[in-house]
C-alpha cells in the first residue's frame, strides 16, 4: 500500500529536497513548512511518518511530536534536527519517536532511515477507514419495505439515518438505485431537509437550541462556550468522535430556556458555566 | 377488544366518572417536566408509596404538558388538588411521609406568589391558572395522555359519535361555521369555510390532514396538546372526514418532538382497536385511518401546499394557488389541512354547539386560543385565554410581570411573520384584527416577552438570519432579499451601519412581502418592520452613536462602573473571568476597558444596577481604532488594487 508521509521543516529547501528524494521511492509525501499547517493536515488526513525539525517558530517540533502522540499515537515520527546538543537529542528521543537524523544527511541516509522507520509497526494499529462498511443488506431491506409506497422517499431517508447515523452519497447512491430514480433527486431531498445530514455525528450530539426564547435568554454565549470547550465549530464533531455539535431551531420547550438537548435528554435553564459541567457527566 | 358501539363508549365513561374520587398523583411528564427529572421522581414516588403500604390505593399517573414549565417538574394529587412544584427527587420520601402518612401538605414545594408571599394550596389559587379559560387544553393534567379510556371518560369521542351517527355534512360545517372557529395555525381563515370549500369538490378520494409542524421558535401549544391529549386531535380529524367525506388522513409532526410522536402513535393504535379508527366506525358505515408522517425539519413546511409536498416525499417547496389545496392538494387530491389546535378545539364544539363556543371571545374572534407565554415574564408556560383579553392582563397578571428590576420593553408575537409590539400599544385586546392593526400576528401563538436587555435590532437579525436559513429558495425576493436584508442588520449590529440603512431596509421589506409567493416570505419582513416602526431610535442609535442601549451587540458597547452609586460589593469583580475589574472592597471600582470582553458578567453579577452600558466610543479608543481600521482598510484596497 501507498505510505503517506508529512515532511515539517520550517526551511522550504529542506523541504523540497526531501519531497524530491521521497516521492521518487514511491511514497505519498505532502510537506509544510510549519507547525500549525502540519496540525491541520494531520487532522484531515492519516499519515504513517511524520519527518519533523525540532526547532521552528511558533510552535517547535517538541510541541508537535509531543500533540501528535496524544492525538493520532499511530502516526510513526522520525526527527531531523541540526542541533545536535545531546540534551536535544535526548529529549526528543524521550519523545517516543522511531528515529532521528543529523542535519546535513544524504539522500541515501534518508531512504535508509525512512525505510526502516516505516518497517517498524505502528505503537497502535492505524484506524482504517470507515466508508463502505454499512451494512447494504438492512438498507436494502428499508428501500424494498417502502419501494411501493409512493412518497417514501422522506420515511426512507430517516430510516436510514437512524441505521447508519449520517446520509454518506453512496448512501444516497444506494437508495436511489433501489428506487429507480436520479440519484439528484434524493440529494435534493437530503440536502433540504435539516433533519438529514451528510457528516458523521459524534457519541454524543450535542444540540443548542436558538429559538426566540432561548435566543433572548443569550442562547448564543452557551454557544460560544460549547464550541470553546469542544474546541470544534457548529455542524463538526470531535477529533475522538465523542461529541458534535448542532444548533436547532426550537424544541418547544420554552418554558425552561435556554435548552441544550445531548443525544435526547433536554437539559433546562443552562449558563455558560452549567453548559460545561454537562459535558463532562458525558466524557 | 372489539370494535367499540356508542353504548360501550357512555359504559366506559361512567365507569372512568366512578373513579373520579381515586386517589391519583398527577405527575407532569411534558418535555419540560421531563427534562426537570419527572421520570426518576414518578420511580421515587411509586417505590415510596409502595414502601408505605400504600400503592394500592393511590396511582401516580405521568399526565401531559401542565402548562407551567417554568415551575416544573409538577404534581397535582387528586382528589384534594394540592400543587406541588419543582420537585426534587431528594425530598420525595420526605413528602411523601408527610402528606400521605400524615396527611399534612407541605408548603415547602407549593407555589409562592412572588408579590404577595403567600403560599397556593391549590391550583385555583395561582393567578398564572385562575385567569386562564380552557377550551383547546381542557385536559391538560387531568388525564394519563397514553389511556383512552381516560380520555373517553372525559366526554371523548362523544363529539365523533354525534357527528357520525346523528349530524349530516352539512350540519357538521354550519356548526362549526357559525362556531366563529378560525384556523389556529397562524393565518386564522374560517375552519367552517375551509370545510365547505372541500366538501363541495366532487372525487371519492380526499384527505384530511393535520398540521403539528410547529415551526415557530417560542411556541408550542401544539406539542403541548399532542402530548397531553393525542386523542382529541384524532377525534377532531375524524369529525373533519365526515365533514368533507375523506376516508384517509396524516397528521404531519416534527421529528424534533419525540415525545408527541410516542403518544399519537399509541393513541392511533388504541383508537384502531376500539374501531374508533378504520372501517365502519362505531357502526355508522363512515371509515377513516389516520397515520403519522414526520416532518424532517424544515419550516417552510409549515405552509399548506409545502407540507403537502412534503408527504409527497419531495423538497417542501410551495406551488401557487389556485388551484386550492380544497380542490387540488396532496396528490392532486381535495385535502383539508387544519392545525393540532384547531383540531383539538372542533370535539367540543360539535357536543355543546356553535353557541357555547361563541359565549368565549369577541364577535369576530371566537372562543379561547392557547399561547406560549416566555421570555422575560416571572411566569412562563402555556396560557389559553378568551379572545379579547388584553395584552397587559396576559403579561402583568398572569405572566406575574417582569423580573425585580427589570423593565417591559415589548411583546414579541407571531414568531418570525409576527413583530413586536411596544408598552404603550399593552391595552390592545388580543383578537386576530386588533393584533393585525399593530403590525404583528396572532400567529400561531408564541408571545416573548423583552425587556431592557433585550436589543431589538439584534432580535430583528435573530429572525431575519431564521428566515434567511429557512427560505425553500423558490422566490427570487425572499431567497436573496432576506439574505440582503440580513447583511445590513449584521452590518447595524456590528458597528457598519451607515446612514439609509434603515429606508433601505424598509424599501426591501415591502419588495419581499408583494414578490414572495408563499406565507413565509409575505410575513418574513414583519419583524424589522415592527422594530423599526416603534423602535426607530434604537437602529438610529446603532448606526450614528455606535450604542447598543441593551448592551448585546459587543462592537457597540462600553462598559463602565457609575462610581456614585457602586458600593464596593466586590461581586463585579469575582464574576469578571478576565480580571478586568479593579477597585478596594467598599471602594467605586472601574472596568479596565483594554481587559475587557463584554461578557456582561459584571452587568448580570451587579446586585445595584452601578454596571452601565455606554456607547462604544465613549472612551474614545474604540472610535480611534476604528477609524484606523477604516485607514487600512482604504490602504490595503489600494494595494489590491495596484496588485490587480
Amino acid at each position: 500500500m501507498e505510505k503517506n508521509i508529512l515532511v515539517v521543516d520550517d526551511d522550504e529547501i529542506v523541504v523540497k529536497s526531501c519531497e524530491a528524494v521521497l516521492s521518487a521511492e514511491g511514497w505519498q509525501i505532502s510537506g509544510v513548512t510549519n507547525a500549525r499547517d502540519a496540525m491541520e493536515l494531520i487532522k484531515r488526513n492519516t499519515y504513517d511518518l511524520v519527518i519533523t525539525d525540532l526547532i521552528m517558530p511558533t510552535i517547535d517540533g517538541f510541541e508537535l511530536i509531543k500533540w501528535t502522540n496524544d492525538n493520532f499515537p499511530h502516526t510513526r515520527i522520525v526527527v531531523m534536527t541540526g542541533y545536535s546538543s545531546k540534551a536535544v537529542l535526548r529529549d526528543a528521543i524521550a519523545l517516543d519517536i522511531v528515529d532521528f537524523m543529523q542535519k546535513p544527511f544524504f539522500p541515501n541516509t534518508l531512504v535508509d532511515t525512512i525505510t526502516k522507520a516505516l518497517n517498524t509497526p505502528p505503537k497502535v494499529p492505524v484506524p482504517s477507514k470507515q466508508p463502505d462498511v454499512f451494512d447494504m443488506e438492512k438498507l436494502n431491506a428499508i428501500v424494498k419495505k417502502y419501494k411501493k409506497k409512493p412518497g417514501s422517499l422522506i420515511t426512507i431517508l430517516q430510516e436510514a439515518q437512524e441505521l447508519i447515523g449520517y446520509l454518506p452519497p453512496s448512501i444516497q447512491k444506494a437508495i436511489a438505485k433501489g428506487l429507480k430514480v436520479p440519484v439528484s433527486e434524493v440529494h435534493a431531498v437530503v440536502s433540504f431537509y435539516s433533519f438529514f445530514t451528510m457528516k458523521p455525528m459524534g457519541k454524543y450530539n450535542v444540540r443548542v437550541c436558538q429559538g426566540t426564547a432561548c435566543y433572548v435568554k443569550r442562547a448564543n454565549e452557551i454557544l460560544e462556550k460549547l464550541k470553546e470547550t469542544l474546541g470544534i465549530e457548529e455542524g463538526e464533531i470531535t477529533r475522538d468522535s465523542l461529541f458534535s455539535l448542532e444548533t436547532v431551531r426550537c424544541i418547544g420547550a420554552c418554558g425552561l430556556a435556554p435548552v441544550v438537548v445531548i443525544d435526547n435528554d433536554t437539559h433546562g435553564e443552562v449558563n455558560p458555566v452549567k453548559a460545561h459541567e454537562l459535558l463532562e457527566n458525558y466524557k | 377488544m372489539a370494535k367499540i358501539t356508542v353504548i360501550d363508549l357512555k359504559r366506559i365513561k361512567e365507569t372512568q366518572t366512578g373513579r373520579m374520587s381515586d386517589k391519583k398523583l398527577m405527575l407532569c411528564g411534558g418535555t419540560g417536566c421531563l427534562a426537570g427529572g419527572s421520570l426518576k421522581i414518578k420511580e421515587a414516588l411509586e417505590h415510596e408509596l409502595d414502601e408505605r403500604g400504600l400503592s394500592a390505593d393511590t396511582k401516580v399517573v405521568h399526565t401531559g404538558c401542565n402548562g407551567f414549565c417554568a415551575h416544573g417538574p409538577l404534581m397535582v394529587t387528586h382528589p384534594d388538588g394540592v400543587f406541588y412544584e419543582r420537585l426534587k427527587l431528594i425530598d420525595i420520601p420526605n413528602l411523601v411521609e408527610e402528606h400521605f402518612v400524615k396527611g399534612q401538605p407541605m408548603e415547602k414545594y407549593m407555589y409562592r406568589d412572588p408579590n404577595t408571599h403567600n403560599y397556593a394550596h391549590g391550583i385555583g389559587d395561582i393567578t398564572f391558572f385562575n385567569l386562564q379559560v380552557l377550551g383547546a387544553l381542557r385536559n391538560r393534567g387531568v388525564i394519563d395522555p397514553e389511556k383512552i379510556d381516560e380520555y373517553i371518560g372525559m366526554d371523548g369521542y362523544m363529539g365523533a359519535a354525534k357527528a357520525l351517527l346523528d349530524m349530516s355534512p352539512r350540519e357538521i360545517i354550519k356548526t362549526v361555521t357559525d362556531s366563529g372557529l378560525r384556523g389556529r395555525g397562524g393565518a386564522g381563515f374560517p375552519t367552517g369555510l375551509k370545510w365547505e370549500l372541500c366538501s363541495y369538490v366532487a372525487g371519492s378520494v380526499k384527505y384530511i390532514l393535520c398540521n403539528g409542524d410547529e415551526g415557530d421558535p417560542g411556541a408550542f401549544m401544539d406539542r403541548s396538546i399532542m402530548e397531553a391529549d393525542p386523542h382529541v386531535v384524532l377525534e377532531g380529524m375524524i369529525i373533519a372526514a365526515k365533514a368533507i367525506g375523506a376516508h384517509e388522513g396524516y397528521i404531519y409532526v416534527r421529528a424534533e418532538y419525540p415525545l408527541a410522536v410516542k403518544r399519537l402513535r399509541k393513541a392511533i393504535e388504541q383508537a384502531r382497536e376500539y374501531g374508533l379508527l378504520g372501517e365502519d366506525i362505531l357502526g355508522s358505515g363512515f371509515s377513516l385511518d389516520v397515520d403519522l408522517y414526520l416532518g424532517a425539519g424544515a419550516y417552510v413546511c409549515g405552509e399548506e401546499t409545502a407540507l403537502m409536498r412534503s408527504i409527497e416525499g419531495k423538497r417542501g417547496s410551495p406551488i401557487p394557488r389556485p388551484p386550492f389545496p380544497a380542490q387540488k392538494g396532496l396528490w392532486e387530491k381535495p385535502t383539508v389541512l387544519n392545525n393540532v389546535e384547531t383540531f383539538a378545539n372542533i370535539p367540543q364544539i360539535i357536543l355543546n354547539g356553535a353557541d357555547w363556543f361563541k359565549s368565549n371571545g369577541t364577535e369576530k374572534s371566537t372562543g379561547t386560543k392557547v399561547f406560549a407565554l416566555t421570555g422575560a415574564a416571572q411566569n412562563t408556560g402555556l396560557i389559553e385565554i378568551p379572545f379579547g383579553t388584553t395584552l397587559r392582563t396576559i403579561i402583568y397578571d398572569i405572566g406575574g410581570g417582569l423580573k425585580k428590576g427589570r423593565s417591559f420593553k415589548a411583546l414579541q408575537l407571531g414568531g418570525p411573520s409576527g413583530g413586536c409590539i411596544p408598552e404603550e400599544l399593552l391595552d390592545t385586546p388580543v383578537t386576530y384584527e386588533d393584533i393585525v392593526k399593530t403590525g404583528a400576528i396572532v400567529g400561531s401563538g408564541g408571545m416573548v416577552t423583552l425587556d431592557d436587555t433585550n436589543c431589538m435590532v439584534n432580535l430583528a437579525r435573530f429572525f431575519l438570519e431564521f428566515t434567511a436559513h429557512e427560505s425553500c429558495g423558490k422566490c427570487t425576493p425572499c431567497r436573496v432579499g432576506t439574505k440582503v436584508m440580513l447583511n445590513i442588520l449584521t452590518d447595524v449590529t456590528e458597528g457598519n451601519g451607515k446612514e439609509g440603512d434603515i429606508e433601505l431596509l424598509e424599501d426591501l421589506a415591502m419588495d419581499i412581502k408583494t414578490a414572495s409567493l408563499c406565507g413565509l416570505g409575505q410575513t418574513a419582513p414583519n419583524p424589522v418592520l415592527t422594530t423599526i416602526k416603534y423602535f426607530r431610535s434604537e437602529y438610529e442609535a446603532h448606526i450614528r452613536d455606535k450604542w447598543c442601549i441593551a448592551g448585546v451587540c459587543k462592537e457597540l458597547v462600553t462598559f463602565y462602573i457609575d462610581e456614585k452609586t457602586c458600593t464596593g460589593c466586590t461581586a463585579c469583580a469575582r464574576a469578571c473571568s478576565r480580571s478586568a475589574i479593579i477597585g478596594e472592597r467598599k471602594e467605586p471600582h472601574s472596568i479596565m476597558q483594554e481587559k475587557c470582553v463584554k461578557c456582561r458578567a459584571c452587568f448580570n453579577a451587579c446586585r445595584f444596577g452601578s454596571v452601565k452600558v455606554g456607547p462604544a466610543d465613549m472612551f474614545g479608543k474604540s472610535g480611534k481604532e476604528s477609524e484606523n481600521e477604516n485607514e487600512s482598510d482604504i490602504k490595503s484596497k489600494e494595494s489590491e488594487e495596484v496588485a490587480g
